[in-house]
């Protein structure tokens, strides 16, 4: 083994009880970096593991990993960076990404790329979303797509025999239906996803458009949220959908789900989340399109549901690049990691994962396998002000689901509101 | 003035440590945030001077700010006198002089300690959720229930009533007060035939009356602070429908959610003055129904 001056100071560092006082930090020579992400039980398990196996391979480095979930997640993130102490390696999301990169958070990666960090074997265009102004600063740790998790008894014990993979939104009213009406009304055929902007989004995807244009303004009209709020409303009436009290709790972890609690057959989520649905019930789970509208398609896309990114506090960059790299392309890391935040980018990790599957990770993979002909164009970036548009869209759905306002007026008022938002957070 | 820090340097010198941290600790950040409420300021880049811009726009535009106006302030016109009520009735009872009374008193205690914590809101939200505690209570009685936290019209109830069971603090300086109260003026009163109620009216309330404005006072300016109970229990983002949006949970979603810390400033600000403002109307009203004993002579 060469000994350089790193491995020296370490050891020097490592033999020398000073080098743990704070304050010192002339002899503080040991290599540290911090990696934030936002986890569940599964995924942090597997992050740790990642980050053993790293130590064990960079004798010289440590990794402090820290952990919380989504919605604390970037509360800590924004304290952080105000208080300029963001960890090195941060996992970002597409929502997110251009919001930390406009403010100049997070660094661009492009000069340690091939120099350091390896991307070659990364499918075509997989850092196409990480990338901004021409500069890469987000790795893709992940991809998928959106997906209906169902539960599978219940889909046989009713008779369901549509196409999963290219189903209509009559196709899934007749489902829920057939659902309802074979457990005598004890589980509905799905939640009442009329309050997820997600699902919103696909539907107004199939008609060519997205939620946002690419100057940032709204793309998606008036008429797409009253049909969409008003065909929900159809299936509300008629029983088949999970009642309002369910519907308007926000945000819903895990277990709070009706497919978990077992008082629905299908709720929506994303595909490399299914997994973590299936951890918490027994019925086997599998994933299924969304819904398009009869005569439309390509309403889905394949997202980067996680990047991996440098932040603007990060200091010992070698340290943090060696330990991206490892992330991206040793394989034992990517096995350990599965699919839990999406399915690998690369060729070699999918090989890496293959063996280790479980069922419901084939389910996943199957699925996302026969979707790839499917899916539309990746999406207009998210501009800033899209997570306050989220929560109005919420707000004034809900509004339609107490029965407070008819999903024509409610509609009106919400596309007036997110235009106002979008033109708070964009001046 | 050598003298002066001579005589006193000592003095100084002990209370350093509580200087430092109330300089560095309390002042600063209040200066800070005086500061940034007149600013633009998203926690990322520097902030930008922006005048009165976040005060216009607050009063002007923001339809929620005035949502989040309106249930604070019905939360705390319903919550305090409720409190107060209870914590005065439970202290009271035990006035009677239980030998057991140290254990009553750490048991009706106990729910303001857990009070503020996540898991009494958790727990909250479970005991008034569809298929919760409320509801089996009331099937027993034949009563057919809703979702309490779900339905907006009742949603705020429940934090209402959250409030209530949390009584402890309130109900101990209660009791303090009563224990000061002179038996003699209730023997008096025995001796003359008064009956129990007018006793309250005419000897215990009068009587504590000074306790009674600092509780009101406490209590007011705890009740336009409650956060955790709302936060947690409509899941941070104020719903059903902004049924649940407290002052406090608005200024954290604006300040933590949309990178928006100048104006969740200028909204702390805004809430410290109407605090204020209840502040001293409690204390310019007070000459008229408090007296304290030693006024008498």
């Amino acid at each position: 083994m060469r000994i350089t001056r790193r491995h020296l100071l370490a050891s020097i560092g490592g033999a020398s009880a000073l080098a743990a006082l704070p304050g010192l930090p002339a002899f503080a020579q040991e290599r540290t970096i911090r990696h934030f992400w936002w986890g569940n039980p599964t995924r942090d398990k597997n992050t740790f593991a990642v980050i053993d196996l790293f130590q064990k391979a960079h004798p010289d480095i440590k990794v402090s990993g820290e952990t919380i979930g989504w919605g604390d997640y970037w509360t800590k993130m924004a304290t952080q960076t105000a208080g300029g102490n963001m960890a090195d390696v941060i996992q970002m999301a597409h929502t997110f990404i251009h919001e930390y990169v406009g403010r100049g958070a997070i660094k661009p990666l492009d000069e340690y790329v091939g120099n350091g960090i390896s991307l070659d074997h990364y499918d075509d265009g997989a850092n196409e979303v990480g990338t901004i102004d021409g500069q890469l600063y987000g790795i893709n740790i992940g991809s998928t797509t959106q997906a209906i998790p169902y539960n599978i008894k219940a889909f046989e014990d009713a008779g369901v025999t549509a196409d999963l993979l290219g189903w209509t939104t009559e196709d899934f009213a007749d489902a829920c239906a057939k659902i309802t009406e074979a457990s005598g009304g004890a589980m509905r055929g799905s939640e009442d996803l009329s309050l997820y902007i997600e699902n919103l989004e696909v539907w107004v995807r199939s008609t060519g458009r997205d939620l946002y244009a690419p100057d940032g303004g709204l793309e998606m009209t008036e008429e797409d949220v009253r049909s969409y709020w008003e065909f929900w409303g159809g299936l509300r009436d008629d029983g088949i959908v999970e009642g309002k009290d369910a519907t308007v709790i926000l945000d819903k972890g895990m277990a709070e789900l009706g497919i978990t609690r077992g008082t629905t057959a299908m709720t929506f989520r994303y595909a490399n989340q299914v997994g973590a649905v299936q951890s918490l019930m027994t019925d086997p789970v599998g994933a299924a399109m969304v819904p398009q509208r009869p005569g439309t398609s390509n309403g889905h896309y394949v997202l980067p549901s996680m990047f991996l990114c440098l932040t603007r506090d990060a200091k010992d960059i070698d340290a943090a690049a060696a330990y991206i790299d490892y992330w991206i392309s040793n394989p034992d890391a990517l096995k350990a990691l599965g699919i839990d935040r999406g399915i690998p980018p690369s060729q070699l990790g999918r090989d890496a994962i293959a063996p280790t599957l479980s069922e419901v990770d084939q389910n996943v993979v199957a699925f996302f396998g026969g979707i790839q002909d499917k899916v539309g164009p990746v999406p207009n970036a998210t501009p800033k002000g899209a997570g306050e548009v989220r929560d109005a869209f919420m707000r004034t759905g809900t509004e339609v689901v107490l029965g407070n306002m008819p999903a024509d007026e409610a509609a009106g008022r919400f596309i007036q509101d997110a235009e106002a938002i979008l033109i708070r957070a964009n001046r | 003035m050598r003298r002066f820090i001579r005589r006193n340097a000592a003095g100084y010198f002990f209370l350093s440590p509580w200087l430092l941290g109330f300089g560095l600790l309390a002042l600063g950040p209040i200066l800070a945030s005086l500061y940034l409420s007149f600013t633009r300021y998203d926690m990322v880049s520097a902030p930008v001077w922006d005048g009165l811009g976040n005060y216009h726009y607050m009063l002007e535009y923001d339809r929620r700010f005035w949502k989040a106006l309106e249930v604070t302030f019905t939360f705390v016109a319903l919550s305090v006198p409720l409190r107060l009520a209870m914590a005065l009735g439970v202290a009271m009872l035990l006035d009677k002089g239980l030998r057991t009374i140290g254990l009553y008193r750490a048991i009706f205690y106990l729910p303001s300690l857990l009070g503020a914590s996540i898991a009494i809101a958790l727990l909250w939200r479970e005991m008034f959720g569809i298929d919760g505690v409320v509801n089996q209570v009331l099937a027993v009685f034949g009563i057919e229930g809703k979702g309490w936290i779900t339905d907006p019209d009742t949603s705020l109830y429940t934090i209402v009533v959250l409030a209530m069971w949390q009584f402890g603090s309130p109900m101990l300086i209660f009791l303090a007060g009563l224990r000061g109260i002179p038996r003699d003026l209730y023997e008096a009163a025995e001796i003359d035939g008064t009956s129990k109620w007018r006793q309250f009216w005419r000897i215990t309330l009068p009587m504590l009356a000074p306790v009674v404005f600092f509780n009101l006072v406490l209590q007011t300016i705890e009740a336009f602070k409650t956060f955790t109970s709302a936060f947690i229990i409509s899941n941070g983002t104020g719903a059903p429908a902004d049924s649940l949006l407290f002052y406090t949970v608005y200024l954290f979603n604006e300040a933590f959610k949309f990178f928006r810390m100048g104006y969740a400033s200028a909204l702390a600000w805004v809430l410290l003055i109407i605090i204020a403002a209840f502040t001293a109307l409690a204390f310019a009203t007070s000459k008229y129904w408090v007296h304290y004993e030693n006024e008498r002579d």
